[in-house]
């Protein structure tokens, strides 16, 4: 495991960066730390063969967007027409891609759909049909809410996790802990080498025993550190980023090699603007497995702006609609529809939505950036 | 007489440390009537890949790329340096060498580059100039053939020069081509021992001025002399023992000791294996190239750090904790390392020094070592102990025959005998394989403690690692405690005073009297290494060689 007491740990590499007469520092300690680097985080999924009922889940994009030609009233006949045209190919726009990628209207006229979703149908795509997911109680209603969830793992009820229910039958959302969601794999694949890495460390007295913790999420100043396979590197050095928009404090407990977050907190954590600008989570919790030999697996869940989602994906729309997400105008009526938490004053609409991340991080080594860059 | 000798050597290189050079040994100037002791015949050594890049870049900076391969070089009786004198050039060879020069050549007549690096131009560049070729060829042959060119020499440059630059019209591209035939001479690929007879020793030799200047130069720096060094070489300074001394004692404390030291220490710990190592990345997933490259240079800082920079005994380097690490080399020996360095500049070189219960200390510990001292998935205390007992203690240890049964050793998941000790006792049950095995393996185990890709570890499938062993009747239960050992061994020390012997000249010596001689100045001045070179370049051995005469008739 990778453990080191904080102070000491700060010191001694600052010592090695102030002092060359004292080029080699030693270790030696006071609270124990114990840090990880995420190596992969995505929507924590746990899709079946029957969560989207008997139909399965959502058509894929081409045939969505037949029946968006429908919902524009082309005929049968023409919509078979522009299939047939579409399939032979050739030179020119492609003729569906052409209307339904402009499926907006707007006093009649065809409008970018992506830019205003409101302007589009609503194809009223399904949403998940299950009683577990991942995630836990963030209102604290517990069982007494009928739509909530049971969590697989810790069995806790009146699990908030509407973003599963709003997503878990898009194709591209579904998927499993070890089968991970293609936008999520897409999405983490984009973010993870692109920006810096975020490192996990929990602090305490003794971290072999139960107890009192804290857990820190920090962005670093390098990015993930990989094997030459690509997978995360273990037991690399992060210097944590002072910045504090993606400093993140909570209290927690150890037991039984696991942390277990007590009391939510906000969470914050500056992102590839590609997905969204920032991760927010508010009113988050989280619990984290450690395993032997130093990594760990964990959730985080929130109350998440669910038009962060929905522009993350509206940005690389089409081609991402096209080529990885699947409907994303369908997706905002989703989120819009499931979203559970903070209401607008004026109109009453929800403006986030439950939701868990999972995440796998290896073992690693912190040190404030601060004190370093500074000499 | 013979003793008299041995004891003179042995005070002078006691003293060695604490008073200048010139009051020390013979080296130079052995006592007229005293017969010195010459290291054997005169030979040739190809410059080896390092050498040639040094030589060009002292010449004409760093920034020159050679772009090109150099012939595989040999290592005879534990060193490439005495492998040099074996070698020749094949005709692919010759091509590249050739291929080389001529780009060289190139770059230095490129435009952008002539002005900096000609002492000259030409009056017009598109005749032929003889003033100008003729000094930039003179001046350069010096440090490339490490003497003055002959007038032949150089007149049959100049006049290819002239004749090329008339017949291409560009004095540039002549003198290239001129240029490009002295880089691919012999004269310059290969350091020749060149004789003259010793007027203190009648009917003995002794190297050439200039040959002794190379001598030196190639030992200390590990590139050809310097300005200074040609001049004393020209005076004939380099001749008196006290100018010659005083070469010694200049070139040891220049910063290019240290590229010396390195060079000597790449191929005393075999550093040109690293080329055909390889790792299973499924096995050992943090292991890349730059982890091959990272390594290397750990150990060589390491060293480089204690012998030369800190003036240490050469035998802690089988105990140390204080090296250097990349992040890359940090997360193998999973220790924290940030990058900075100086005003919060990037540095990927840390100091670092292990705890003192870490399992790292000394360079046997080392990723360079354990990795490259085993299979490309798995550890080897077999392999690593043949290179403690072949390499830091220059001990022989036999091949093994050609029909072992290597089964269980390579069944890594057999579940009956889990750790590679289990296996290896159980292999070593055949009395044909007990016998080499007793000589290496104990040491090996102490090394178990690391994996095949240089990672600390504890158990192997699941078993606890047994590290204990002997070492010549010392006990030991740890890699810690096996460097100890090596630390007090007489035998490390030994070694390292002959490989340096060896290194130096080009030569595989026995423990001849004056090595044993030179063992007790090394050990009684504390074991610095600087100092031992100084020795070795003092001594008769480093510049005489036996006249060919003699030669003949042996």
């Amino acid at each position: 495991m990778r453990s080191m007491k904080r102070p000491l740990a700060a010191a001694v590499l600052f010592a090695a960066a102030a002092f060359p007469a004292a080029l080699f520092p030693r270790a030696a300690f006071a609270l124990e730390s114990r840090s990880v680097v995420i190596g992969w985080l995505g929507q924590a999924t746990m899709n079946g063969d029957k969560d989207c009922g008997a139909e399965g889940p959502n058509p894929v994009i081409g045939d969505q967007y037949l029946k968006h030609l429908k919902d524009l009233g082309y005929s049968g006949e023409e919509v078979e027409a522009l299939a047939k045209k579409s399939a032979e190919g050739g030179p020119g726009m492609d003729p569906v891609l052409e209307i339904v990628w402009m499926r907006g209207r707007v006093d009649g006229k065809p409008t970018n759909p992506y830019v205003y979703p409101e302007t589009a149908i609503d194809p009223k795509l399904k949403p998940l049909d299950g009683k577990f997911a991942f995630g836990f109680d963030l209102d604290g209603k517990g069982a007494d809410q009928a739509s909530a969830f049971t969590d697989p793992d810790t069995l806790e009820k009146g699990v908030d996790h509407e973003m599963y229910r709003a997503l878990g039958c898009m194709r591209s959302f579904r998927g499993s802990l070890t089968g991970r969601p293609t936008y999520w794999a897409w999405a983490w694949g984009q973010t993870r080498d692109s920006q810096p890495a975020w490192i996990v460390t929990v602090t305490g007295e003794d971290l072999s025993k139960d107890g009192d913790v804290t857990v820190t999420f920090d962005r670093a100043l390098e990015h993930v550190k990989s094997n030459p396979d690509g997978s995360p590197k273990s037991d690399a050095t992060y210097r944590a980023d002072p910045d504090p928009r993606s400093h993140n404090v909570f209290k927690g407990k150890m037991k039984d090699g696991a942390v277990t977050v007590s009391e939510a907190a906000d969470f914050r954590m500056l992102q590839n603007p590609l997905i969204a600008p920032e991760l927010r989570l508010d009113h988050a919790k989280v619990r984290i497995s450690f395993k032997e030999d130093g990594s760990a697996t964990g959730m985080i869940g929130g109350y998440q702006p669910w038009r962060d989602l929905y522009w993350g994906m509206a940005n690389g729309a089409p081609g991402v609609e096209l080529c990885v997400t699947g409907d994303i105008v369908g997706m905002y009526y989703l989120l819009k529809h499931h979203a559970d938490f903070d209401p607008d004053p004026k109109t009453g609409q929800n403006r986030a939505i439950s939701a868990t991340y999972y995440f796998e991080a290896v073992p690693a080594f912190t040190t404030p950036a601060q004190q370093t860059a500074s000499k | 007489m013979k003793q008299m000798h041995l004891i003179a050597v042995a005070v002078c290189a006691a003293l060695a440390s604490c008073a200048p050079a010139e009051d020390k040994v013979s080296g130079a100037g052995t006592t007229a009537g005293v017969a010195p002791v010459v290291a054997g015949e005169a030979t040739m050594r190809r410059l080896t890949a390092e050498q040639y890049q040094n030589v060009i870049a002292d010449l004409f900076g760093d920034t020159i790329e050679l772009g090109g391969r150099f012939e595989p070089e040999l290592r005879v009786n534990g060193l490439m340096a005495v492998g040099a004198s074996s070698v020749s050039v094949t005709a692919a060879g010759m091509e590249q060498y050739d291929m080389m020069a001529r780009r060289i050549a190139a770059q230095i007549m490129d435009e952008k580059r002539r002005a900096l690096m000609m002492p000259c131009q030409p009056a017009d560049a598109k005749l032929a100039d003889d003033a100008c070729a003729r000094q930039f060829l003179a001046e350069s042959g010096l440090w490339l053939y490490r003497r003055p060119l002959t007038d032949a020499e150089l007149g049959s440059y100049v006049t290819t020069a002239n004749k090329a630059a008339a017949r291409l019209g560009n004095f540039h591209d002549g003198l290239a081509m001129s240029f490009s035939a002295m880089l691919a001479s012999p004269r310059f690929l290969f350091r020749q021992e060149t004789l003259e007879p010793d007027p203190a020793h009648k009917g003995q030799v002794r190297l050439t001025a200039y040959a002794k200047a190379a001598q030196l130069s190639f030992f200390l720096w590990n590139s050809g002399p310097d300005r200074a060094l040609f001049e004393a070489a020209r005076t004939g300074e380099i001749h008196t023992p006290k100018g010659y001394a005083k070469q010694v004692d200049r070139m040891i404390a220049s910063p290019r000791l240290e590229r010396g030291v390195r060079a000597f220490f790449v191929d005393n710990f075999h550093f040109d294996e690293f080329s055909l190592l390889t790792k299973d990345a499924e096995i050992f997933p943090k292991f890349s190239a730059q982890v091959l490259a990272d390594a290397q240079e750990q150990t060589l800082r390491t060293v480089v750090d204690l012998l030369v920079k800190r003036r240490g005994d050469y035998r802690d380097i089988f105990t140390t904790k204080k090296t250097f690490l990349t992040q890359e080399l940090a997360a193998i020996y999973k220790v924290p390392v940030a990058e900075h360095g100086p005003n919060g500049s990037p540095d990927i070189w840390q100091a670092f020094e292990f705890s003192k219960d870490s399992a790292y200390g000394g360079v046997q510990s080392q990723i360079a070592f354990t990795a490259l001292h085993s299979h490309p998935g798995r550890s080897s205390p077999t392999i690593r102990g043949k290179a403690i007992r072949e390499i830091l203690m220059c001990q022989k240890v036999p091949a093994p025959p050609g029909n072992v049964d290597f089964k269980l050793v390579q069944d890594t998941n057999n579940p009956v005998y889990r750790t590679v000790r289990q296996r290896m006792d159980a292999h070593a049950t055949n009395p044909v394989c007990t016998g080499c095995h007793k000589i290496t393996d104990p040491m090996g185990y102490a090394l178990e403690t690391f994996d095949g890709g240089g990672a600390f570890r504890t158990k192997e499938n699941g078993a606890d690692i047994d590290a204990s062993g002997t070492l010549d009747g010392k006990q030991f239960k740890s890699a810690m405690e096996l460097g100890k050992v090596l630390h007090d061994s007489p035998a490390t020390a030994n070694c390292l005073v002959n490989r340096m012997a060896s290194y130096a000249t080009g030569r595989t010596f026995k423990r001849e009297p004056w090595i044993q001689a030179m063992e007790q100045g090394f050990a009684a001045q504390g074991y610095v290494v600087p100092e031992l070179m100084r020795a070795v370049a003092l001594h008769d051995v480093f510049t005489r060689v036996a006249p060919p005469a003699q030669q003949a008739a042996n």
